[in-house]
């Protein structure tokens, strides 16, 4: 068949196929691309729409069920280009649980552990916020009235905080 | 007896040497352990993304706001040209499959056609994004007031684009994650079409023809199509969330 050779064992090298059949699985590339297209141009209107609409504010539940339908349409989007256009949908059985299984396993678990975080993260932030404007409020307050003992008392705590803040 | 041996052949044959058990070759199975270990690293980035903006949310630049340029238009459309450059990507995919398809035919004049498609498509996604960091970080011609730490203390000035440092739009660190992940995603990008560029070479040199087969151009593509993968993630997770 030709010249070149490896001593490998026997792979299906190239699955060959006729005119006839090559028209039908270009008609279903197009298609996949067609779908693509549309859910691309969907996702940019609704995107546009919802940020002049005011609707992907982080306080409105509107931008939550946003936000699942865009990850739902790139999910989408992502399964058409690895089954269709990367060809693993018609792989060995074998080779796509290889590929696709130790991906989502570490995959899952990345974004479960970086949202639990975030969400502490981000909890702990607004409560340090409010406990040093507190405390700057109180410092200025003990300040303003020249009483020693006030400015005592808030010396350990303040400097606490400033460690942890920083 | 002989029914039973059979089966007992069958079960086991595909390890049993003298074939691939994953039935395709050395080169593409490892491409795709590749693929999975760079899936990894986009996803690990993406993530500390993720989780930086779900950190900070009321404070988080708007993409919608911040990415509004146009070539040759002096008004402000938003997230049309990122739509253009993913537009652009997607079409790259499909042409790098088309080649596939003809390489599956050992049709040599349609592979060249596709592929040199596809190296002209990736070529006008690098320049755009070289474009639109060019205005990221440039800005807007009014600014915005930020508070910046200069000789040891805080003062309020007036900034213009982003950088690492600071940010006109909002906190620096969305700059920072914008430019190291679509930064790694364009070099990418670059490195698929000087990948591409060499296997066109070849198969105009008759290479592949010589050979019997067009396997290389299924294994570029596969990377190709992952370069168009995490576009797919980039765009979603940077420009509409």
């Amino acid at each position: 068949m030709s010249e070149f050779h490896d001593d490998y064992p026997q792979y299906e090298l190239m699955a060959h196929h006729s005119e006839e059949e090559g028209k039908t699985k270009r008609r279903t590339l197009w298609n996949v691309f067609w779908i693509m297209l549309i859910v691309t141009i969907l996702e940019l209107v609704i995107g546009t729409y919802a940020n002049s609409l005011g609707l992907l504010a982080p306080d409105r539940t509107s931008s939550f069920l946003l936000k699942v339908i865009f990850v739902g349409l790139t999910i989408g989007k992502a399964f058409f280009i690895v089954f269709s256009f990367m060809h693993l949908g018609h792989e060995k059985k074998v080779l796509k649980y290889s590929i696709l299984a130790p991906y989502i396993i570490f995959i899952l678990y990345l974004i479960f552990i970086c949202i639990a975080e975030s969400i502490y993260a981000g909890i702990y932030k607004q409560k340090m916020d409010v406990l040093i404007v507190k405390q700057k409020i109180e410092l200025n307050e003990a300040a303003a009235s020249g009483h020693h003992g006030a400015e005592e008392k808030h010396e350990s705590p303040t400097q606490e905080i400033k460690e942890v803040h920083h | 007896m002989s029914h039973h041996a059979v089966a007992e052949k069958d079960s086991g044959s595909a390890w049993d040497g003298g074939k691939s058990p994953f039935g395709v070759s050395y080169g593409k199975l490892f491409m795709w352990f590749f693929l999975v270990s760079d899936a990894l690293t986009f996803s690990g980035l993406l993530c500390a993304y993720g989780f930086m903006r779900h950190k900070h949310p009321e404070v988080w630049p708007n993409p919608g706001d911040v990415f509004t340029h146009f070539p040759f238009y002096e008004g402000h459309i938003p997230l049309a040209y990122v739509g253009l450059m993913t537009l652009i990507l997607i079409m790259s995919s499909v042409t790098m499959v088309l080649a596939v398809e003809a390489g599956h035919r050992n049709d040599k004049k349609k592979v060249t056609y596709w592929l040199f498609l596809t190296i002209i498509g990736g070529a006008m996604f690098v320049g755009s994004q070289a474009w639109e960091w060019y205005h990221f970080i440039v800005g807007t011609d009014h600014g915005a007031i930020r508070s910046v730490f200069e000789n040891g203390q805080w003062v309020d000035k007036t900034i213009y684009g982003a950088n690492m440092t600071v940010n006109e739009y909002g906190l620096p660190v969305f700059a920072n994650f914008f430019f190291f992940i679509t930064g790694f995603h364009g070099f990418h990008v670059f490195s698929g079409v000087i990948i591409n560029i060499v296997i066109f070479i070849n198969v105009i040199k008759g290479t592949y023809e010589k050979r019997g087969h067009y396997e290389m151009i299924e294994k570029t593509g596969l990377y190709w199509h992952f370069v168009d993968l995490v576009w797919v993630f980039v765009f979603t997770f940077f420009y509409l969330l």
